[in-house]
């Protein structure tokens, strides 16, 4: 009996992860797209624009400082060469318009078989989605 | 005799085949991204510029000072050139300014450079008497900073044979004008490296 009540509330913790809000998964707005995993949060934010790379997003996170949207994710090279790649972020307001000007590509460096973490910061409060944006440079 | 005229038909051929083909050539112009990565040299370049602008804008927005207080009031001072190269640090600066002023979570003073004209169209207000009174901008109602941003620009080149590497450090400090504390300050990096061949 209580190994099924452990077990209960360790499935209800579990699935709750990362899906605290409606319309918000690990953090980052999702609207009313189907989000269930990383992967698919990772599918509905990043975009791959001009040259393509291996190199690929495997995490993203969100929070808020104060009323501004903050956004880490994590970039992974899994070949064994050293990969450059470029990345911008385009931030959206709640009505789908972009806010801002558009971003500048920033060049990574990525060393073989390496991670990195490039994190932002919304440029304003009006700031509600954002599109992560990876382009090679190889 | 032969020998010669055949000289001067090929000097002749030459020629005309210089004129023509210098006359095909054309130079194309096209567009470019702005915000594209641009690795033309190592030298200092717009994609420096928009990194180091956009990192410390978003650094400066996530301060304390900044998320805390109501609207600060910043004026912008010079940041040095430490490095070999020319850099227009204040195109720097303005970008900065520009980003900041976009957020509408600060608010700027017109600066040390600005003050002249400032000055100058306060005084022609004043002088001239085609302008209502009631409405001409009076002297002693400017506002002034809490907060000044200075900074500087600082590389390490090194070069050997067959490669040239360029160390750019940014780094931008808001001070408060009041106590002189330091408020906020941070750092952004780039390594850019040229290989032969």
């Amino acid at each position: 009996m209580m190994v099924v009540l452990v077990a209960l509330l360790a499935a209800g913790c579990a699935a709750k992860k990362g899906f605290e809000r409606e319309g918000f998964a690990f953090g980052c707005p999702i609207g009313d797209s189907k989000v269930g995993s990383m992967e698919d949060l990772i599918e509905t934010k990043v975009t791959l624009e001009g040259r393509r790379t291996n190199v690929i997003v495997t995490e993203l996170r969100c929070t808020m400082s104060g009323d501004l949207m903050k956004i880490e994710a994590n970039l992974n090279n899994d070949a064994g060469q050293i990969r450059r790649v470029a990345y911008k972020f385009r931030w959206m307001d709640r009505e789908g318009m972009r806010v801002g000007e558009e971003e500048a590509w920033k060049p990574v460096l990525m060393y073989e078989k390496s991670n990195n973490v490039v994190a932002a910061l919304a440029p304003s409060g009006k700031a509600a989605d954002f599109r992560l944006i990876v382009m090679g440079q190889d | 005799m032969i020998r010669s005229v055949a000289l001067v038909r090929v000097a002749a051929v030459s020629v005309l085949a210089a004129l023509v083909l210098g006359g095909c050539a054309k130079d194309t112009v096209r567009y470019g991204d702005a915000r594209g990565v641009e690795t033309v040299t190592n030298q200092f370049g717009s994609t420096d510029l928009q990194m180091i602008a956009e990192a410390m804008t978003r650094s400066l927005l996530d301060a304390p000072v900044v998320t805390a207080h109501n609207l600060p009031i910043v004026t912008v001072q010079e940041v040095r050139n430490k490095t070999s190269e020319y850099i227009d640090t204040r195109a720097i600066t303005d970008s900065i300014r520009a980003e900041l002023q976009k957020s509408g979570k600060v608010r700027f003073a017109v600066d040390a450079a600005g003050m002249s004209n400032q000055r100058e169209e306060i005084d022609r207000q004043q002088d001239d008497e085609y302008y209502d009174r009631e409405q001409v901008a009076e002297k002693g109602r400017m506002v002034g900073a809490q907060y000044r941003l200075e900074g500087n620009i600082t590389s390490i080149v090194k070069q050997a044979k067959d490669i040239k590497d360029v160390y750019y450090k940014f780094n931008l400090q808001m001070w408060n004008i009041r106590n002189g504390l330091l408020e906020w300050t941070d750092e952004k990096e780039i390594r850019k490296t040229t290989t032969k061949g």
